[in-house]
């Protein structure tokens, strides 16, 4: 069947599944382990229901998180795609059945715009040949592809239209499921004949069909087909936070296992001394053995000492998180109006990564620009025409007035150049003429659309011929030949017979690959140069249109060759193919040049300078040069005395030496911003990659393409839901709309949520290891505390105040220390001054215990007050909150008469007690703040 | 353009704000003060000139309540005399150094001006684990509740050999505190009895609340076998430790014994360190309105509270109380010290902002 279960858990498996991923994680063991403990009665503290309530309710809180995940988003987009409509052949005619019951050798009939539900082969199409388009913007960056049934079903089933004949195939030999998108091997066995099979045939699923009225498609794989196999299981990325909190976990571990050892020794000691010699006490001593009961007491330590890490804590980090990524989504300056997207935190565990990105990587087109092309100037045969000022932001291009002299030249028929240029520009291309919606390329469409505008319309488009008004004449080019576009070989040509019947060879491509090709001497070659340089100044996107007459034996000998290589293995031709077009593409003669404007996105130049400003290191990462350097400049990422590193002469250098990355990222430190040109996809992630190595830092990447997944995935990832498709925005952690969002998203959200996080950790830490070294338990304070330093509009005003984060500056192994020393130093105020005050006298352990926690409860929440620096009426009720519940849960717990027994000597000693300790506990960061907030005056008046 | 684009924008931004669930606009997020992050909050903007005179006060605040805090404890009176016998020549070596029950020493005590009134008579044990974790667990809440199976809990103190069940159970029952006193006060040669007053000095709640004894009337049924709190029908033993049974404690008051005898509450509420006071009596206020007044005292101690195994010392308090409760020097030092060092910090931080004020005249 073709049933698509991307969920997790079922009724049966969900509980083992999620208790054996819960317990993979190292806190839950522990609390296991100290559940366990407290079963044995002889070390057990509390009774081990008590423990048991928190663990289970961690667990059932995170399991019941996994579930509704599962359920919700995983379940419910499997059902709508499962339930998708398509048409079935059963028992000789088509209905209409769902995705899921596609099973491995149905018909299918495909209607235009359909998506695909499985892997098909190409039975027939309704179009001359079975020709039919598909597009394919969800697997790669190539837009539309044609594909071809083979001959002898096409004339079997278009000579005999009629469902039998479908139902009648013999077998199809496939090779297993894989996951390469872009091979294919098996043969058909039909009527004593073996057709060999390749990735020609095959529609693959989730393309859509294009162009073409309906397909008939026998389905070879259905669960098993090659995109669901492509799609890899998402990394789970951790924050340099947790891995800090986890390492500070393993020391707290340690210190405890080490402590509990000493207690346990001096316990040993303290039962060999003292104990024999007190009647009472001696008989305590278990089994009169010292040793033996410095061993129980070793574990009961263990169980006393384990509130030091606090169970709530992984939680409470979940929470906050959570509400973060929902802020980021609530923002409203993220979202964008025309597109009514809101911003997106796919990933909500990322959240304070982005208050501490280092290197932020961008691709160019699209993320930094619109991505909405107009054609805006053109060089023919040297001339420079300018085809349109009015601007108009809402336009898709096409509509606009043209160069009088240029149309006055075509009118004339004067010049034989622009006449083959603009035709070059109707013929060379991939769009289908009843392409109504969006483009598969908005280059291709601003081509079309201004040959279009001058004359040269392209009417329609056929298997091997295209159909094309000159000036009002309709001439048919038959195709012989599509040399498609890849971004490695950043050019594409025609082969077409001119209806006198020449041949001609149409290229269109990056002015670097046309300009090396072209035959010696090429006419106006200087002045077209000169026009590249003017083009791409103006930060315009440039592209060279070149001619070649090819003579017809040349073009014999070479379609020879080409079906040929039609017959060889795919690696093999792939290189031969390569091989074939390079020769096909040579001693062009230079057209012309378009150029095309890419607008940078409303905010992008400020979004950089600030971004720059908070002390993060932008690269951009292009596949062109010139333009990118032009637009590096327009949008302040390069200073007039910048330098550029062209990646393609790098790359083989690194390929060769790894080390050198070191050197290369250790030149790039110095530099604020750094334009990496002329890169390919699969380079890009390598950049990020390198980057990552050699840098501590928080590394970004924001793309919006499929050719930029690679990139997201590295680390903290962006999507810009922008014109392409959805491939980036799934592949990220962060969807945005608009470039300028990222001011916002970095230095407002992450800013906030890394302060709060490591303030939340720090306190956590003061908090948890204080009371624990007292030995006093309770888990009722609630620690969640809101944390805005700096209002949204200073933080954007002042992007220095970032660099914090970039530092590591508030969790930094020091910070983190010195709360740990300042909580041992508290701990021992909470036991000294009870200590002195409880000395000889009167006063029971009960009272004392009480004493020391309302002691430790005012310094807890001194210290919150002390952090909080944005009192929002949250805030000021959960310390009231906090405060209130303790002593509720201090009456329930201890009882209901505390201070009233006689003598009545205990009132007020024990609130000045637990006042004057928490006043001495908290003295030291009450005058480091005060003595901050002096010194920071003295900034200010700087 | 770019500005009227940039108005046109806003102009849609209002409209959507003001309709809220527009259609076209379904997933625009909602412009509440809590999503936006822009509650309304108050930032306190603290300034040196709040800081400093902050400190100042708490510091002064702090010494104040130290000064007080210090005479208080000075006025409070305090009597103490030990009476652990462990040098010779003091009153009760000879009880010390001998195994005789009920040995009786006498201890003389001057009293040279009027001790005011309420006065409290503590006795007092040095070296003394209460505190001690298993010392502390090993008893049993629910018989001292009335139910009279001794738990595991109690082990080794809660069957005998004979496998009797022991009431109370556990340590620190055993081991309850068994010197009694009787005080006299010497006027005109003849000895006076001082009334001392036992009622209320347990704590209200173990009284009313934790303990409570079999419902058994009289009480010595529940622990001769016939009592219903029992599972199977048993003698039950005394602590080892003790010389006469629970339902014995006080003869003169039979509602004065059992677990709820004040004595043993006070003994139960175990201590906080190991040097430590129990509150053993008041001094009547009806015939000592006033306190003890001045004169000759002797206190007759009966010693059998064996302390010099573990080195441990036995004394007697007698002291009156303030609103503070008891003498306490430590905490008005305390405070005086802590009141000090904020005064001084705050001095410190005078300087520090004088120095970043006024650079140029250093």
């Amino acid at each position: 069947d073709n049933v698509v279960r991307s969920y997790k858990y079922s009724p049966l498996t969900f509980l083992p599944l999620t208790l054996f991923e819960q317990f993979q994680r190292a806190a839950n063991l522990y609390y296991l382990l100290m559940m366990v403990l407290q079963c044995v009665p002889a070390i057990s503290s509390i009774p081990w229901y008590i423990t048991i309530i928190p663990l289970i309710s961690i667990l059932s809180v995170r399991g019941l998180k996994d579930l509704s995940n599962d359920m919700q988003a995983r379940r419910r987009s499997d059902s709508e795609i499962n339930s998708r409509p398509c048409d079935i052949l059963i028992s000789q005619s088509f209905r209409t059945k769902k995705w899921k019951d596609v099973c491995v050798g149905d018909v299918l009939r495909i209607h235009k715009d359909q998506v695909i539900p499985a892997d098909l082969l190409l039975l027939c199409s309704s179009e001359p040949h079975s020709l039919c388009y598909v597009e394919t913007a969800d697997i790669d960056e190539t837009n539309l592809k044609y594909r071809q049934a083979l001959s002898a079903t096409h004339n079997e089933l278009t000579s005999n239209p009629s469902e039998e004949a479908l139902g009648a195939f013999d077998v199809v030999l496939c090779e297993e499921p894989n996951n390469r998108l872009y091979t294919f091997r098996g043969q058909l066995q039909w009527r004593g004949e073996i057709l060999p099979l390749d990735s020609e045939h095959i529609l693959l699923r989730g393309t859509v069909l294009r162009n073409t009225g309906f397909a008939y498609g026998l389905a070879i794989y259905t669960a098993d087909s090659k995109i669901l196999r492509n799609s890899g299981k998402l990394k789970v990325k951790r924050t340099q936070m947790e891995k800090v909190f986890n390492k500070v976990v393993i020391g707290i571990v340690l210190c405890v296992l080490l402590a509990a050892l000493l207690l346990a020794i001096g316990n040993g000691v303290f039962s060999t001394q003292v104990m024999r010699q007190t009647d009472a006490l001696s008989a305590l001593v278990v089994n009169s053995d010292a040793v033996y009961t410095g061993f129980l007491v070793y574990w009961s330590y263990i169980i006393l000492l384990s509130p030091a890490m606090p169970i709530a804590l992984y939680i409470r980090f979940e929470l906050v998180h959570t509400v973060h990524s929902l802020f980021i989504g609530w923002d409203l300056e993220m979202y964008w109006q025309q597109g009514d997207k809101p911003a997106q935190a796919r990933n909500t565990s990322l959240n304070e990564e982005l208050g501490q990105v280092g290197y932020l990587l961008s691709d160019k087109t699209g993320t930094l620009t619109q991505n909405r092309l107009l054609f805006r100037q053109c060089c023919i045969a040297g001339d420079i025409y300018l085809m349109d000022l009015s601007w108009n932001p809402f336009s898709c291009g096409g509509l606009f007035m043209s160069a009088p002299a240029l149309v006055d030249r075509l009118r004339r028929n004067q010049c034989p150049l622009s006449r083959q240029f603009f035709t070059a520009l109707a013929l060379c291309h991939t769009v289908m003429a009843e392409w109504k919606e969006q483009a598969a390329s908005p280059d291709e469409e601003a081509l079309v659309g201004a040959a279009r505008e001058l004359g040269w319309v392209f009417l329609s488009r056929a298997r091997d011929f295209i159909v094309v008004s000159e000036m009002g004449v309709t001439r048919r080019y038959q195709l012989l030949a599509l040399l498609d576009f890849t971004s490695k070989r950043r050019r594409m040509s025609v082969l077409v017979r001119e209806p006198e019947g020449g041949i001609k060879l149409y290229c269109k491509g990056a002015d670097i690959v046309i300009l090396e090709r072209l035959q010696k001497d090429c006419p106006y070659q200087e002045r077209m140069e000169t026009a590249l340089e003017l083009f791409a100044e103006a930060c315009l996107r440039t592209l060279c249109v070149a001619v070649r007459s090819v003579p017809e034996a040349l073009w014999e000998r070479w379609n020879k060759t080409l079906s040929q290589s039609a017959t060889m293995a795919t690696c093999d031709r792939d290189v031969l193919l390569e091989e074939l077009y390079d020769k096909m593409e040579m001693d062009l003669q230079l057209l012309g040049v378009t150029a095309i404007e890419d607008r940078l996105q409303d905010g992008v130049p400020e979004t950089i300078a600030l971004l720059q400003e908070a002390g993060i290191k932008v690269w951009v990462l292009t596949g062109d040069k010139k333009t990118a350097v032009n637009i590096g400049f327009s949008c302040k990422l390069l200073d007039p005395d910048s330098r550029i590193v062209e990646w393609q002469e790098l790359q083989a250098e690194f390929d060769q030496r790894p080390e050198w990355g070191a050197t290369f990222m250790s030149l790039t430190e110095h530099c604020r911003s750094v334009l990496c040109c002329r890169v390919t996809p699969a380079q890009k992630a390598g950049i990020v990659n390198m980057v990552q190595k050699h840098t501590s830092s928080v590394t970004m990447s924001i793309g919006d393409g499929a050719n930029d997944v690679n990139m997201i995935k590295a680390h903290v990832g962006v999507g810009l839901a922008g014109v392409e498709g959805g491939q980036a925005v799934q592949n990220a952690d962060f969807a945005l709309s608009q470039f300028r969002f990222l001011q916002r998203l970095l230095l407002i959200h992450g800013r906030w949520s890394y302060r709060r996080i490591s303030l939340f950790l720090r306190y956590f830490l003061f908090k948890t290891c204080s009371f624990a070294l007292v030995h006093v338990w309770f888990g009722f304070f609630n620690g969640f505390s809101a944390q805005q330093d700096v209002s949204a509009e200073n933080s954007l005003k002042f992007p220095e105040l970032y660099h914090s984060g970039q530092k590591h500056e508030l969790s930094s192994p020091l910070k983190l220390s010195l709360s740990l020393l300042y909580a041992v130093y508290a701990s021992l105020v909470f036991f000294f001054i009870p200590f002195g005050v409880f000395y000889n006298t009167a006063l029971d352990y009960q009272t004392m215990a009480v004493t020391v926690s309302m002691a430790a409860t005012f310094t807890a929440t001194i210290e919150i007050i002390l952090m909080t620096r944005y009192w929002t009426k949250f805030n000021i009720a959960a310390v009231v909150v906090s405060v209130v519940l303790f002593f509720i849960c201090t009456r329930i717990t201890h009882n209901t008469r505390l201070f009233q027994q006689s003598p009545k000597d205990y009132y007020f000693l024990v609130w000045l007690t637990a006042l004057l300790t928490a006043w001495t506990a908290v003295l030291p960061s009450v005058t480091a703040f005060a003595l901050n907030v002096i010194l920071t005056l003295h900034d200010k008046h700087k | 353009d770019v500005k009227s684009y940039r108005k046109v924008q806003e102009d849609d931004d209002a409209d959507g704000a003001r309709v809220g669930g527009n259609e076209k606009f379904t997933n625009r997020p909602d412009n509440t003060a809590f999503t936006q992050q822009r509650l309304p909050a108050w930032q306190p903007i603290l300034s040196a000139g709040i800081v400093i005179p902050g400190f100042v006060l708490i510091g002064l605040a702090f010494i104040g309540v130290g000064v007080a805090l210090f005479v208080t404890s000075r006025s409070i009176q305090v009597l103490e005399r030990d009476y652990t016998g462990d040098e010779s020549g003091t009153p009760c070596a000879s009880c010390a150094n001998s195994n005789v029950q009920n040995c009786i020493c006498t201890l003389n005590i001057t009293v040279e001006t009027l001790f005011k009134g309420p006065v409290f008579f503590y006795y007092g044990l040095s070296n003394y684990f209460q505190n001690y974790r298993r010392y502390g667990t090993s008893k049993d809440d629910n018989q001292l509740y009335g139910v009279l199976n001794p738990s595991d809990n109690c082990a080794p103190y809660a069957y005998n050999s004979n496998n009797q069940p022991i009431v109370p159970c556990g340590s620190i029952a055993n081991s309850m505190f068994n010197d009694t006193f009787k005080l006299y006060q010497t006027v005109n040669g003849t000895r006076q009895e001082v009334s001392l007053d036992g009622k209320g000095i347990a704590w209200w709640t173990d009284y009313n609340i934790k303990y409570r004894n079999p419902t058994n009337n009289p009480l010595k049924d529940a622990f001769n076998g016939s009592n219903s709190g029992l599972f199977y029908r048993n003698f039950l033993i005394n602590p080892i430790y003790w010389s006469k049974p629970a339902y014995e404690l006080d003869t003169s008051d039979p509602s004065n014994n059992g677990f709820v005898n004040q004595d043993f509450l006070v003994w139960m509420r175990r201590a906080a360190l190991p040097d430590f006071r129990k509150l053993y009596r008041r001094i009547s206020q009806d015939k000592y309105p006033d306190g003890l007044p001045a004169g000759n005292y002797s206190l007759e101690i009966t010693y059998n509270y064996r302390v010099y195994r573990f080195s441990g010392k036995k004394k007697v308090v007698f002291s009156n109380v303030s609103w503070m409760g008891g003498k306490n020097e430590f905490l008005g030092i305390a405070y005086l010290v802590v009141g000090s060092m904020c005064v001084f910090m705050s001095i410190v931080m005078l300087i520090v902002y004088a120095k970043f004020k006024f650079p140029d005249e250093e």
